[in-house]
């Protein structure tokens, strides 16, 4: 059972994360309770303006989930991120600890500094197992070949995610992937920056990176491209023509969502999973499998 | 300990010079660096294999090179813990600046943009007879950029510099930072005007490579998030980059989550919109993509409120003092 | 062909300030460094930089006599008191360019004890001083625009009729071979430290500057004064600072006792560091040592003061000896680490050949006499950087500039084309590096005897034969680092016989120089500096009374 933080964009720009990663959890019997009372992460954008503010807000989470004695997941990597850099300041430092509870007391809440946060993704590897997830194959990937890309939240900084300690969350999509029958496409850029935070910022290295990324993994034969951050998503899945208009070349990968790429080998209805909803056609990947509608 | 590595070589020399793989076995004792490989390779089987190296001990920066992928200092690199019995260590010269030979790359692009921030203390005034006064607060908080030995290893990962050689990069704008965060330094306002503009600390994407690679600890994004912070204090907040910033916390606190169409709205305000993002909002919305138009507040954003306030009051109170 | 009025030799902090110093006065100035300048061994000093401030009431007599008594009277006082008059302001001058020092409670400059003196006057950036000052250096020098020609190996120099016109360099990038003119040359490039094995140096620091100065003609001094840094890490050699003594860390032998206490029950484990090190190596010898080291016990210091003070040694161990000093005492050696001796030079950095000037480690005017204090290095750099770019700029103003002859580079390049030429020989310059290392380490250490050192000669003797005939795996022109090493030892294996010659010409034991033979101090016969000069004959010694002023030799006790 776990404290269900679903962060704004699942239920935004990507409505079709939210439905589909509910969905995959009640497939292995994954508890949620949602925290609906909780505020946004800051994304980071936030902490640039002022990162105790941040700190405060998620401390606010983390005392939610802490008096619901339950672990948070999260469905995407920057909120992962997050709220595990701003917990790493929270646990190594009482003293800043005390003072962030100062703010949340006033709501009867205090932090006490136990809460872990874990995306779906490692839930499905570390909790679940993979055992279990391969019993809820129907429709098993075979054939298929995807390029996993992780979202910059969900692997650095290595200290503040754990992975000295979990080695294994680095390869973590790839483990799925395999998991689910598909083919592994690697390439060099599985774990650099989709772009998103340059967006309004600076559109042509923003969308640089999406050709870059998109265009690597489809000259390498991939048949689509598994992220489990729905910003990442929003700039490889959204910004996509635009990349290809700047890059002067037809990329036309499909990118999906990792509950999404479970829900297909789970045999669910694409279309419950929100794949008629991307920018970029899911077409060739579903016609692949047979499922086109 | 038995160990092969695969090194990116490159002989400027060569007809038709090109990179090439060339993997090496050896047996080195446990607690050997990759220095300690690669010297052992140069001393006893190919001593046309060219390396920076000095100190052994980290402090010098000569060594940063890439190994399975990501910058590193060689000299501070255990072999074991990257050693993968599957395969070789692979070893290739650090990204973005031109390869000169094998793992020597041409740092001038490094160099060049550090210059670029007008790198040495600017005191104004005359100067006085003993010390400036500094608290020894102040002087610690500029350890971590202090710490920088320009080895090169952030700017090599960057994921900006990988796309866009104008951005002025990590190791230049923690020394930025250097300058800012120094008391004694009478042009913050000017620096941070300069630093405000384009290539400049907006352009960072908040990767985080910078703070993985970093062997020193200097966390170069946290400086460049830093200067950020100060740039909107100083009253640089007509960036985007700053707007964006202002206008995520505002739409935050109003609702307690983010509410996706109204932050490019007030980011660049209603008549400003960029043109280009019609065509992304029209694909958007025709997929079905498009957020609320009423976008729903959490339950209970009041209590969220509150804390926000909270902050609001204490700023006041700081500024009268 | 390239030109101008002063060069520099060597990019760390003696070479920068020389640099900078020579700009402010006019002329027209450029560094030239085999490495980027930020990249010098400057960077490797850890515990700080000393200086009486007398604006606080503290008296540069004092440093004076404490640089003279840790000399073992071997310091020439004339320079003494020049470096410990100046050291205040220029610590002030640092401190404007924008150097980080540590600050006490009312925000001034705050200080540490240290090594071998009476009061704390040494002033510190956490344990990375060296590498704080040299960056600010660099930041300086950027600031005035001094030209650096990067990456460039001085060959030789080029000296006429005793006087020296510019030198030749090869530029690595391309493997040209150039002559740059120039009315006065500062060399700045440092210590010898590679000559040994371990040594705390870096790879770089292999004697270039000493060995152009010897080849050229100029008389090396007290070449035999070899510093061993009491705390040396096991195997690298790496350096953990003097700092942490200073901080009040403990030295304990086997038996988990402080036995600094035998040796000098005054000052303890903050002794001079020849005393330190004679003391470890006499526990190490009888028995008291574990595997060949003694412990250095940190675990009972404050742990804010180690993440704040000593972060830098805090991560070495961590990193290089897989100890977290906080928790455990990490085990270190003697380990070979600076030398005293270098180019002789007056107080104002000129050396015998005219136009020649040399500051920092390089050189010997001296200061440092039969010992270094900790943070005089540091010290000694920035002062007589100063002065011997003051100096070079006085002595160009009237000065014309001369062409060399073009017999020179010609020479130069030949000798050059057959190294790189020479057939495959089945030895490498590694090898005969390592050799020398183990023989210099061996023969010329904290504990010598004649017939050691004078197996050192003959060791020397065999090497310099195989480096005749060593061949090297790079002909290329691009960046060839085979060349340069072989470049350089030639430079190490001459650096390394004026040490041993000079260690053998002093008969007595004196400072760091402790000769089992002679083991006492010997003011009568010996209170002279030893000068080893190049002649067509071979190596000439001489000597030179030291200079006393003020302070009359007494016996040295700790």
């Amino acid at each position: 059972m776990y404290a269900f933080f679903p962060g704004c964009v699942s239920r935004g720009g990507c409505p079709e994360l939210y439905p589909s990663a509910v969905s995959v959890c009640q497939r292995f019997n994954i508890e949620l309770v949602e925290l609906t009372g909780a505020s946004c992460t800051g994304a980071g954008v936030l902490q640039e303006k002022n990162q105790l503010l941040g700190d405060t807000l998620n401390a606010r989470t983390f005392a939610m989930a802490e008096d619901m004695d339950l672990p948070i997941m999260t469905i995407c990597s920057t909120c992962q991120g997050v709220m595990s850099q701003a917990n790493k300041r929270l646990t190594s430092d009482p003293e800043y600890l005390s003072k962030v509870n100062t703010y949340l007391a006033e709501e009867g809440l205090e932090y006490r500094g136990t809460t872990t946060i874990k995306h779906l993704l490692w839930i499905l590897v570390e909790d679940v197992g993979l055992s279990t997830v391969k019993s809820q194959i129907k429709r098993p990937l075979n054939g298929l070949r995807i390029a996993p890309f992780y979202g910059c939240y969900i692997v650095r900084p290595s200290d503040a995610l754990d992975l000295q300690d979990n080695p294994e969350r680095e390869t973590s999509l790839e483990t799925i992937i395999t998991a689910l029958g598909a083919e592994v496409v690697d390439f060099e850029g599985k774990a650099r920056c989709c772009g998103f935070p340059l967006l309004t910022i600076n559109e042509k290295n923003s969308v640089s990176m999406v050709a870059k990324h998109t265009s690597e993994v489809k000259d390498l034969g991939a048949d689509a491209m598994v992220t489990p951050c729905p910003l990442c998503h929003l700039n490889l899945d959204g910004y996509q023509p635009a990349a290809s208009q700047q890059s002067e070349s037809d990329i036309d990968l499909p990118i999906i969502h990792l509950p999404q790429l479970l829900g297909l080998a789970m045999g669910e209805d694409p279309k419950e999973l929100g794949l008629q909803k991307h920018i970029v056609s899911t077409k060739p990947l579903l016609d692949k499998i047979n499922l086109a509608a | 300990m038995d160990t092969s590595l695969a090194i990116k070589r490159f002989d400027p020399e060569a007809e038709n010079a090109k990179p090439y793989w060339q993997e090496f076995s050896l047996n080195l004792e446990q607690s050997a660096t990759v220095l300690d490989a690669l010297i052992m390779i140069r001393e006893e089987i190919d001593g046309s294999l060219a390396l920076r190296c000095s100190c052994r001990s980290a402090i010098c920066g000569s060594c940063a090179m890439r190994v399975n992928g990501k910058a590193v200092l060689a000299c501070k690199t255990r072999i074991e813990n990257v050693s993968d019995n599957s395969r070789p260590i692979s070893i290739e010269p650090a990204g973005i600046m031109p390869v000169i030979k094998d793992l020597v790359v041409d740092m001038d692009l490094f160099w060049n943009k550090v210059k670029e921030i007008t790198p040495w203390l600017e005191t104004e005034g005359v100067e006085p007879k003993e010390e400036y006064i500094a608290s020894n607060e102040s002087m610690v908080n500029l350890a971590s950029v202090m710490n920088c030995i320009m080895c090169g290893a952030c700017v090599s990962d960057c994921t900006v510099l990988e796309v866009d050689p104008a951005f002025i990069g990590p190791a230049a704008l923690a020394k930025a930072y250097r300058f800012v965060g120094d008391p004694r330094d009478s042009k913050n306002k000017e620096r941070l005007e300069v630093l405000d503009q384009y290539s400049g600390i907006w352009d960072c994407t908040r990767c985080m490579e910078c703070v993985e690679v970093c062997p020193k600890d200097v966390a170069p994004m946290d400086r460049i998030m830093e200067l950020r912070e100060k740039a909107i204090q100083t009253g640089f907040n007509k960036t985007t980059g700053a707007k964006h910033a202002e206008a995520f916390t505002k739409i935050i606190e109003h609702s307690g989550s983010l509410d996706e169409l109204k932050l490019p709205i007030k980011t660049f305000g209603i008549l400003n919109m960029p043109l280009n993002m019609l065509p992304v909002g029209l694909r958007a919305a025709a997929k079905g993509k498009m957020p609320p138009v009423i976008h729903p507040s959490i339950p209970e954003v009041e209590k969220v409120k509150r804390i926000f306030d909270k902050f609001e009051e204490e700023e006041i109170e700081n500024q009268e003092e | 062909m390239p030109e101008h009025d002063v060069l520099v030799i060597g990019g760390g902090l003696a070479g920068m300030r020389a640099g900078i110093s020579a700009h402010k006065a006019g002329v027209d100035v450029a560094i030239i460094s085999k490495v980027h300048p930020v990249r010098s061994h400057s960077n490797a000093a850890q515990g700080g930089i000393n200086a009486a401030l007398t604006i606080r009431g503290d008296d540069w007599t004092d440093h004076a006599f404490d640089t003279i008594k840790g000399s073992d009277y071997l310091a020439d006082q004339n320079a003494v008191e020049v470096m410990c008059r100046e050291a205040g302001g220029e610590i002030i001058s640092l401190e404007h360019m924008g150097v980080i020092f540590n600050r006490d409670e009312e925000g001034r400059l705050g200080t540490r004890s240290f090594g071998g003196q009476r009061k704390a006057r040494t002033f510190f950036v956490a344990d990375i001083t060296g590498q704080a000052i040299l960056q600010v250096m660099y930041e300086q020098l950027l600031k005035s625009q001094v030209a650096v020609y990067e990456e460039w190996f001085v060959t030789s120099l080029i000296v006429d009729d005793g006087e020296c016109n510019g030198i030749i360099a090869l530029d690595i990038r391309n493997g040209q071979l150039h002559v740059i003119k120039a009315k006065a040359v500062i060399l700045c490039g440092g210590g010898l430290g590679r000559v040994f094995e371990p040594s705390t140096n870096a790879l770089i620091v292999t004697g270039d500057a000493m060995a152009l100065a010897y080849q050229a003609g100029a008389p090396l001094m007290d070449m035999e004064m070899v510093q061993y840094h009491p705390t040396t890490l096991k195997g690298s050699g790496v350096l953990i600072t003097e700092g942490a003594r200073g901080e009040g860390a403990y030295l304990l032998n086997k038996n988990g006792d402080r036995f600094m206490e035998k040796y000098a029950p005054s000052m303890m484990e903050l002794a001079s560091r020849d005393v330190v090190s004679r003391s470890e190596q006499t526990e190490i010898n009888e028995g008291m040592g574990i595997d060949g080291c003694v412990l250095l016990d940190c675990t009972h210091l404050d742990k804010k003061l180690i993440t704040e003070r000593l972060s830098q040694i805090h991560e070495i161990g961590i990193d290089f000896a897989g100890i977290d000093i906080t928790k455990e005492p990490i085990p270190i050696k003697p380990g070979m680490h600076y030398i005293m001796g270098g180019i002789k030079t007056d107080i104002h950095g000129q050396t015998s050949v005219t136009g020649l000037y040399a500051a920092g480690e390089c050189a010997c005017v001296s200061v440092h006499g039969g010992n270094r204090l900790g943070a005089n290095s540091l010290l000694d750099t920035i002062v007589f950087g100063k002065r011997s770019g003051e100096s070079a700029a006085e002595h160009v103003l009237n000065k014309k500039l001369k062409t060399p002859h073009k017999k020179y580079l010609q020479q130069e390049t030949e000798r050059l084309k057959l190294l790189v030429n020479r057939q495959d020989s089945k030895d490498r310059v590694s090898a005969i590096r390592r050799d020398m290392g183990i023989t210099m380490d061996e023969h010329l250490g904290v504990f010598r005897t004649t017939d050691g050192m004078n197996k050192g000669v003959s060791n020397l003797s065999k090497l310099q034969q195989r480096y005749t005939q060593v061949s090297i795996q790079d002909k290329g022109k691009i960046f060839n680092t085979d060349l340069i090493f072989a470049l350089e030892l030639g430079f190490m294996l001459e650096s390394a016989e004026t040490i041993v010659k000079s260690a053998l010409h002093r008969k007595e034991s004196r400072g760091a120089h402790y000769y089992l033979d002679h083991p006492n101090r010997d003011d009568t016969n010996w209170l002279k500096h030893v000068l080893i000069t190049k002649t067509a004959e071979g190596p000439k010694l001489s000597t030179v009374p030291v200079v006393i002023t003020d302070w009359q030799p007494e016996e040295r006790k700790y």
